[in-house]
């Protein structure tokens, strides 16, 4: 072989190898995560299809979907997945609305707004089980802050038990998961916000839209993108919740079972009844129900021709030179 | 050979893929070594005459005596080393159990448990079985209900835990039950609970705010009102007479008399009710002995002249109470069940549940300190302690009791918030624990 080859077919062996060793490189560290996430949802799935508990028999023995039939017909997993809703619901449309509320109203020039982007962090940087005591501490049923505020306010002439109704429960878990997520939900947001190019607020100023107009044909169609993620994300946070109920409820998922969403049916399933493969069926179909959420809010937002303003989004970015305003109407 | 027309790097591929395989196979042989157990002991645990090594300890936070003094005493008098000595909360011990045995971790020899842990653990297989002759000849026999399942023990008590009743003297003056002697009988103590609520400070209050604490209040009540949970073969039997007025007593004194504190719904663990009852926040309480410790201690209102303690009255029978005694058990996982053993013992030892009396005011599992009149001076409860000894004092421990609790827990917060009547809970309740002892106890 002539030691001179050309230079194409070099370039391309060095080229192949500078490839191959960039693969090899970063194969430990891609085979690691792989291992991390692979091994244990692989082992879940393996434990799904077996029957596990050692109090009953040291034998696992394999029984396919049964665990799976059983969660079909176990009316605790469908208690549990009806409160998932009741709380989901709820805190998604809170907990993205305020989010946008609050990144709208800091994404404008004020005295003040840079302490008021830092004090929004807060609740965001309180570690969750601290959170959860402090507003356990806060309804509490005799000397917390929410009573002591009740009953100087004239609400009412004795302690309400907010913990110990389930309605009220539930209401205090979903404001504590809002108040957990909104900061991080609004943070995103302003980012989004100052995305949105200038000139579009302009052009909708000069065709005369008021601040709903601008806020619906303008701002929403450029955040779009960041409104299907904060949806997504939010749902699948208050689906997964499980500190905020363990510490509200003593780690129960009370009153009464009203707080047990299917994460802490899953875990007490699991390690309170030590029913391992059951559970792990149980965590196998939180999974399959989170991958279904996201791809329901991906198909809602993707359909053509609904999302707001497309029509005006064009005409702006276009550098409409029409002061009729029509197309923004 | 190729002539390459690029600068090479300074640190070559293949030099950088030796050391990159060289890191991966040190990773794997570390992975390759770990805990190994060894083969677990057949038949019960006898010990040996003089065991050696080290042992670590896993115990909830009820007990300071230990780390403070009992086990530097341990490891003169052994030579035992005590590798590590760790407290966790009861609430999440549980759990934190659950998963080690269930990965057959050896990470400690020596656990500490309760009637349901016995029952739940042993049934699994996952505590050592420890032979009778192994055992303390002056353990006080109803103390080992707490380590023992079917016949079997797996473990030595470490205190011996009953309620009683515990009132302020200076709101029951209110009443017209005598202070110095208390409530004899539930008529008196709902005279005395009506007198003494006033404003936020009611009569009665109790730790009703999760799942075991559901199950220790109504078990308490159903004992009381001469019921029973279970019969010989762990089939329920609180469906009856007695269970319905046990839970119709409890939401009468919550609704009807409105003398139990409405934060007892809220609240979740006994030391909260503890220092609601030291702060002079209530009335009476039914608690466990660490009530005289708090409720005499500095931060307290109260003192040993304004605390009287006595028998629970009862609704149908004179008296009764729940166990909370706790115990250490071995895991049979451990790698040195002999040297876990010697713990078990020198806790139960006189030398350290005197101790446990005098410094913590827990009642003893030794038969000498119990009689001592020394533990008496000390920990005046402890009267009423041997007279609880006359009563059914009942735990039911089984390797359903997490979950039996859970399911209890949720009919009883019904009835309690009125949304079903204590019939309906009670059959609910019941039909679950039917379900339960079937499928585990024939499988």
């Amino acid at each position: 072989m002539s030691t001179f080859a050309t230079p194409k077919a070099v370039r391309g062996g060095q080229e192949r190898g500078d490839r191959n060793f960039r693969v090899l490189i970063i194969l430990p560290a891609v085979s690691l995560i792989g291992l991390l996430m692979a091994y244990p949802m692989g082992y879940a799935v393996y434990l799904s299809l077996v029957r596990w508990n050692d109090k009953i028999s040291p034998d696992h023995p394999f029984v396919g979907l049964d665990n799976y039939k059983q969660l079909i017909e176990d009316d605790e997993f469908r208690s549990a997945l009806m409160t998932t809703l009741y709380i989901s619901g709820p805190t998604v449309v809170l907990g993205v609305g305020l989010a946008l509320g609050f990144a709208l109203l800091l994404n404008r020039p004020f005295w003040g707004r840079t302490a008021g982007r830092v004090i929004l962090l807060v609740p965001w940087a309180i570690p969750p089980v601290v959170a959860g005591i402090i507003w356990k501490l806060i309804f509490a049923g005799s000397g917390g802050a929410a009573n002591f505020i009740a009953r100087g306010l004239g609400l009412t002439d004795h302690n309400i038990q907010f913990l110990a109704s389930s309605t009220s429960a539930i209401v205090i878990l979903i404001l504590v998961e809002v108040w957990k997520w909104t900061p991080f939900l609004a943070l995103l947001f302003i980012a989004a916000l100052q995305n949105v190019p200038g000139n579009l607020y302009k052009a909708a100023l000069i065709d005369g839209a008021g601040p709903w107009k601008t806020f619906w044909r303008v701002t929403l169609p450029n955040i779009r993108g960041t409104v299907m993620f904060e949806v997504i994300i939010q749902s699948l946070f208050s689906i997964k919740v499980f500190d905020t109920i363990y510490i509200l409820s003593g780690g129960s998922g009370g009153p009464a079972g009203s707080t047990t969403t299917i994460n802490f049916l899953a875990y007490l399933v699991s390690f309170s009844r030590l029913e391992r493969g059951y559970g792990a069926a149980m965590a196998i179909s939180i999974l399959i129900l989170v991958l279904l959420v996201a791809g329901l809010w991906i198909l809602l937002f993707s359909i053509p021709g609904r999302r707001p303003g497309a029509k005006a989004m064009r005409s702006a970015r276009i550098g409409s030179h029409s002061h009729s305003g029509r197309d923004l109407a | 050979m190729a002539v390459s027309h690029h600068r090479g790097p300074t640190i070559s591929r293949r030099s950088l893929l030796g050391l990159g395989g060289a890191v991966l196979g040190s990773a794997v042989l570390a992975g390759c070594t770990g805990n190994s157990t060894t083969p677990s002991t057949s038949g019960p645990l006898k010990g040996v005459a003089s065991p050696k090594g080290s042992i670590r300890i896993l115990d909830d936070n009820t007990n300071s005596v230990f780390k403070d003094s009992a086990i530097a005493a341990f490891e003169k008098s052994t030579g035992i080393k005590v590798e590590k000595y760790v407290q966790a909360n009861f609430n999440d011990l549980h759990d934190q159990l659950a998963t080690m045995f269930s990965a057959q971790d050896s990470s400690y020899d020596v656990v500490m448990t309760w009637a349901g842990w016995s029952a739940e653990f042993g049934q699994a297989g996952w505590l050592q079985e420890i032979s009778r002759s192994a055992l303390p000849a002056d353990t006080i026999k109803p103390a080992l209900d707490a380590v023992s399942w079917r016949g079997k023990v797996y473990g030595i008590p470490k205190f011996v835990s009953v309620q009683t009743m515990f009132w302020n003297k200076k709101l029951m003056a209110a009443s017209d039950v005598d202070p110095s002697k208390g409530p004899q009988n539930w008529d008196e103590f709902l005279s005395a609970a009506k007198s003494m609520t006033k404003g936020d400070v009611y009569g009665y209050t109790c730790d009703m705010g999760n799942d075991a604490g559901v199950k220790q209040n109504f078990l308490r009540f159903l004992l009381l009102a001469g019921g029973d949970m279970y019969d010989s073969n762990y089939q329920p039997i609180f469906n009856d007479e007695h269970g319905e007025l046990a839970l119709t007593t409890m939401v009468e004194l919550l609704h009807k008399y409105k003398v139990m504190n409405p934060a007892s719904l809220q609240i979740t663990n006994s030391s909260d009710l503890s220092s609601l009852f030291a702060g002079a926040g209530t009335g009476m309480v039914f608690n466990w002995p660490q009530q005289y410790a708090i409720a005499t201690g500095k931060d307290s209102k109260l003192d040993a002249q304004t605390i009287g303690n006595g028998l629970i009255p009862g609704i149908k029978v004179r008296s009764a109470s729940i166990d909370g005694s706790e115990g250490f058990a071995i895991n049979k996982f451990s790698n040195n069940k002999d040297a876990a053993l010697a713990w078990l013992k020198f806790a139960a030892s006189q030398q350290v549940q005197t101790k446990i009396v005098q410094d913590e005011g827990w009642f003893p599992v030794s038969k000498k300190v119990l009689d001592d009149p020394a533990s008496i001076r000390s920990l005046p409860v402890l009267k009423t302690y041997s007279q609880t000894l006359d009563y059914k004092t009942k735990r039911y421990g089984t390797p359903w009791s997490s979950e039996f609790s859970h399911d209890l827990a949720i009919q009883v917060d019904k009835a309690m918030n009125r949304e079903i009547s204590p019939k309906q809970a009670l059959k609910a309740a019941s039909d679950k624990a039917a379900q339960l002892s079937d499928k585990y106890l024939k499988g």
